[in-house]
């Protein structure tokens, strides 16, 4: 498919420039740094002079036997899951519902609209509000278990790991799954219509429209939403920080928060904390790749292999 | 015919219920929010979850416009810094894209990689580095240190890229070639168009992100005249014991306000039943 | 449309970026006159500043102030990096809350402090004549030099409900009730069996206890170097169980929604008292009491007494920049702020509550002096005196038990206890606990 004469090529580049240059400026010292100081002493405030560590990996051999860093990450997975689950089943079930002609649900723009809406309001915000309205031995949930006479006593969420974690895994699915809707939505309008006049027309059903022609097209789309939910998830930091502090008993501390207390809870212990966001990162490295290879188009992938074959015979391009 | 309109009507029924069900929880906190907005401080410590509202309403404005500082300056800037941000991830992250997509260059693949890669780092640290560089090199007080890095925006190039990879045919470029126009022209006439829903959805998420941002604002702006929205707010926290809540939640209050127009605004781009393809087979 | 809207907005943020760039550039050129800056997390201290020059119209400094505040953990990152960076937009002046006080004045930031007698300040005659609280010199001194003072005495007393203790013990007098809830913990629980037999609950939540348990401990939490259980704050774990078990609390936590209601009588029983120093009872007790005047709620039905054990909780400390261009200046801005007690100086309008004009809040002062010619007698009280009680209360009160890392210490330390008293975990496993997290996180020897 090589097109012949002018190699249009170079905009690639050219168009890449801003990215790379803004990235170098911005992002690149930063970067540099936390993985750098990963390998060396540099802890306590204000300093800032730091030399390498005879055993450069000390700090990776510390944060890895570290059982509170073990826990973490322990716990950002159940939660993740938690979350991630009833997140993407929702999302796509109501894009599914939203764009299907056939129901045409009035008001449609105002769910949609009101649906995102957790996505906007602070994080902080919302750990204090779900804090009160967990909250022991009066709280507005214990109110009404209370008096509907569904426990005998109040219940003290906060001190529970179980319900700690579940209630946090629900303000996270409770802020993002608008968001993956939308996200959801937008793939779905880029579909070309005539796609889906033409299976109307050839007598389809709903549920087969979405599960054989939209779902497909939303491949690329999905794919987007579980990398970033991932990355996200394996970040989770505000709730889990603001509304329990990690508690109760770690149960509800995530990596993310871990590596904020090494660095700021008193010690200041940078280079620990640069160790363990590298180790995260290399998680996420791992996991995105494996998602990547596992919703690869099969179809590009045989094409590709077929180029390749031609080319190396010598064939036409 | 009849059996398929009864199954409809009854799924019908179902969405209606779910959605409303889910309206309602979703709308919930910022209910709570305005309530609290109105009620005084002692009330807020007692409960703070209200479904009433109170009549503290115009004594916490006093104590919010009371405080040494300015919420239109507050507003302005945010208003400066969310607006610049959204441009400039929209517009780069949309170029970006567009390379990685329509041209096949060499280290395409690669790069893609190392955005990726970028994605993948965890926010917090690259933060304290990010304002120990700016103290460095004295770039403090000003608002650009807030919207310059947006140009480059892995997780929006994914998506644009990800977009563009399901919608884009090559074809129209070729076309466009045919037809004499330069390649920057092309982007910006014909593929951008292509893209409204995905910078419309992008443009809210980054418009809201940076809008609640607090953190790396509130080190790097030390001037009052500096203070974005966010900033303020937090400032209406002294200490615990002398916090007054109810101009929090109205400071909240008015921080959201903004972010509810500028979503009314893009929503429509997402509402639209009808598809935005360019091509007409 | 799109276009036009398109061009507007780059207008708009052209114009603005210019302008930003343009202000900054500005106020680069007014650093040649004379500019205090000074750093604080409330507007605490900036208020003050406008007395100070209405007092003194002939000191023609400006006073450049950042307020950051301590919430979302910002104010320290900033300060710490504005004093690293020096030059002539670092602290001259800046102010550390108690929670974190003790790396400015004695750990990892003290070298940025500057000793008070280099700000031309005597200090010892100063410190006699205004007869400040012994535990605030103790936390603002480095190596035995004074380099930071808070202003506002924050040692705590018990503060009491008179209709109960009538009820209970048929007198409401301080110190009747001071020789009942102590001296000593043991007498305390005693006085909690007596209330709990008639259905009151002697303090709220197991926080309220704990606030004066961890004050005060003979010794902190890092002893050579070691992580330290001192026995007194170890007895908190049974403690906090006892006091479950045998109901003398409404098991609230401090700072949340019950423990606010419990200030009106709102929870399950009665709460008896509360500890905490003068400013919980001006700033958090009065207005969530249920009314604002004698008669409503539970406004004016409150006395203080001296508590079991000295403690204190909270306060501000100045501090000053070493590196500081303009040390005369500061030097008697803290002057004025923490060791004048004469009749201008802050703490006598702080005490009175007259520092904004008459019938403004009142409060303890660090100095003596200042609280013994004050009039601190509050209708929340009943028209008692709090000085009364609060002056020797600061006495008791000690700073020797304070490490810099007690914030993030004791909140470890108070997620066990709950998870032991709640019988979730036995005493041993939670001790055991507590040492991982303390080591995991904060690297320090167990």
């Amino acid at each position: 498919m090589k097109k012949s004469g002018v190699s249009y090529a170079k905009y690639g580049y050219i168009f890449s420039i801003p990215f790379v240059v803004t990235f170098i400026i911005f992002s690149l010292y930063p970067t540099l740094y936390t993985v750098v100081i990963g390998f060396t002493d540099l802890r306590g405030l204000g300093k800032t002079a730091f030399k390498i560590l005879s055993d450069p990996f000390e700090n990776y051999k510390i944060i890895f036997a570290n059982k509170t860093f073990r826990t973490s990450l322990k716990n950002t997975a159940i939660i993740w899951t938690m979350n991630f689950i009833p997140q993407i089943t929702l999302a796509l079930l109501l894009t599914a519902w939203f764009t299907t002609r056939r129901f045409y649900v009035k008001a449609q723009g105002a769910f949609k609209v009101l649906i995102y809406m957790p996505n906007i309001i602070t994080a902080a915000t919302i750990a204090i509000l779900f804090n009160s309205l967990f909250g022991y031995p009066k709280g507005p949930v214990n109110d009404i278990l209370v008096r509907f006479g569904w426990v005998a006593k109040p219940q003290n969420f906060h001190l529970q790991k179980w319900t700690a974690k579940g209630v946090v895994a629900f303000i996270q699915f409770w802020m993002w799954y608008g968001n993956s809707m939308i996200v959801l939505i937008a793939g779905v309008l880029g579909i070309d219509v005539t796609l889906f006049e033409a299976a109307e027309i050839d007598g389809a059903n709903a549920t087969q429209i979405f599960f054989r022609i939209t779902l497909p097209r939303l491949k690329t789309i999905v794919l987007y939403v579980l990398i970033t939910s991932m990355i996200g998830g394996l970040q989770m930091f505000d709730i889990p920080k603001l509304y329990l502090n990690g508690g109760p008993d770690n149960a509800t501390l995530t990596s993310s928060a871990f590596i904020y207390n090494q660095a700021f809870s008193g010690s200041y212990l940078y280079n620990r904390a640069s160790a363990a966001s590298m180790l995260v990162f290399l998680i996420i490295v791992v996991l995105s790749v494996a998602l990547f290879l596992l919703m690869r188009d099969r179809d590009e992938v045989k094409l590709r292999r077929q180029e390749r074959a031609l080319k190396r015979r010598g064939g036409v391009a | 015919m009849k059996s398929l309109k009864a199954s409809t009507i009854t799924m019908k029924t179902i969405i209606y219920i779910v959605c409303i069900f889910l309206s309602i929880l979703s709308i919930f906190p910022f209910w709570v929010m305005i309530m609290n907005a109105t009620r005084n401080t002692y009330q807020i410590q007692q409960s703070s979850v209200a479904l009433l509202p109170g009549k503290s309403l115009m004594n916490n404005w006093k104590i919010l416009t009371g405080k040494s500082f300015n919420p239109w300056v507050g507003f302005f800037n945010s208003m400066i810094v969310s607006t610049g941000t959204t441009i400039c991830a929209v517009y780069f992250s949309s170029l970006t894209a567009y390379a990685l997509v329509a041209y096949r260059w060499k280290l395409r693949d690669a790069f893609f990689s190392f955005i990726m890669a970028v994605l993948m780092i965890p926010a917090q640290i690259s933060g304290i580095g990010f304002y120990q560089f700016m103290y460095r090199i004295g770039w403090t007080n000003s608002l650009l240190p807030l919207i310059l890095p947006a140009i480059a925006a892995p997780a929006m190039v994914f998506f644009m890229r990800q977009y563009l990879m399901a919608t884009l045919s090559l074809d129209i470029v070729a076309s466009a070639r045919i037809d004499g126009s330069g390649e920057f022209r092309t982007f910006n006439q014909i593929i951008l168009p292509i893209m409204k829903p995905a910078m419309a959805t992008q443009a809210i998420f980054t418009f809201v992100g940076s809008w609640n941002n607090l953190f790396i604002p509130l080190i790097l702006l030390t001037r009052q005249e500096k203070y974005t929205m966010p900033i303020m707010v937090s400032l209406l926290r002294g200490d615990i014991y002398k916090t007054e809540y109810g101009s929090v939640y109205l400071g909240l209050t008015l921080t959201v306000l903004p972010l509810f127009v500028i979503y009314f605004i893009l929503s429509k781009y997402i509402i639209a039943g009808v598809a935005l393809g360019a091509l007409k087979e | 449309m799109k276009r036009n809207m398109r061009i507007v907005v780059s207008m708009v943020l052209i114009a603005s970026l210019a302008f930003s760039l343009f202000a900054g550039g500005k106020a680069e050129e007014a650093a040649g006159k004379k500019v205090i800056n000074l750093w604080s997390f409330t507007d605490e201290v900036p208020k003050m500043m406008e007395k100070f020059k209405e007092l003194n119209p002939d000191f023609d400094y400006e006073f450049n102030t950042t307020i950051i505040a301590t919430t979302d953990g910002a104010y320290q990152p900033a300060l710490d990096q504005a004093l690293a960076a020096g030059g002539a937009n670092a602290p001259d002046i800046y102010c550390a809350e108690a929670a974190f006080v003790l790396k400015y004045t004695q750990g990892d930031a003290a070298h940025f402090a500057a000793p008070y007698k280099s700000l031309g300040i005597d200090v010892d005659a100063k410190l006699k004549e205004a007869d400040i609280a012994p535990y605030t010199v103790d936390i603002g001194s480095r190596n035995g030099e004074l380099v930071g003072l808070g202003y506002q005495a924050t040692g705590g007393a018990f503060i009491y409900r008179r209709s109960i203790a009538k009820d209970v013990w048929g007198t409401d007098d301080p110190a009747f009730v001071t020789s009942k809830v102590g001296p000593g913990w043991d007498r305390f629980f005693v006085a909690a069996e007596e209330l709990a037999r008639k259905g009151y609950a002697i303090i709220s939540g197991d926080g309220d206890i704990w606030h004066a348990i961890e004050g005060s401990s003979p010794q902190g939490w890092i002893v050579n170097d070691k992580l330290f259980i001192d026995p007194t704050r170890e007895d908190f774990l049974d403690i906090a169980k006892m006091m479950l078990e045998k109901g003398y609390t409404n098991d609230t936590q401090d700072w949340g929604d019950a423990w606010f209601a419990d200030m009106k009588d709102a929870g399950e029983k009665k709460v008896f008292g509360f500890f905490g120093p003068a400013w919980l009872i001006n700033y958090v007790m009065a207005g969530n009491s249920g009314g604002s005047k004698p008669g409503e709620g539970t406004y004016g039905d409150w006395a203080v007494c001296e508590p079991p054990v000295g403690f204190f909780w909270g306060g501000t400390w100045v501090i000053a920049n070493d590196k500081s261009p303009v040390k005369d200046a500061v030097g008697k801005v803290i002057e004025w702020i923490t060791l004048d007690s004469s009749n201008t100086g802050l703490q006598y309008y702080w005490a009175n509550g007259t520092l904004e004009g008459p019938g403004g809040t009142k409060d303890t002062v660090a100095s003596g002096t200042v609280m013994k010619k004050s009039n601190g007698t509050l209708d929340f009280l009943g028209g008692q005196n709090m000085f009364d009680v609060f002056v020797p209360a600061g006495a008791f009160a000690t700073g020797k038990n304070k490490t810099q890392y007690d914030e993030t210490i004791n909140s470890y330390w108070r997620d066990q206890v709950s998870n032991y008293a709640n019988g979730l975990k036995t005493k041993a496993q939670a001790i055991a606990d507590f040492k991982q997290q303390v080591a995991d996180n904060l690297a320090l020897n167990i």
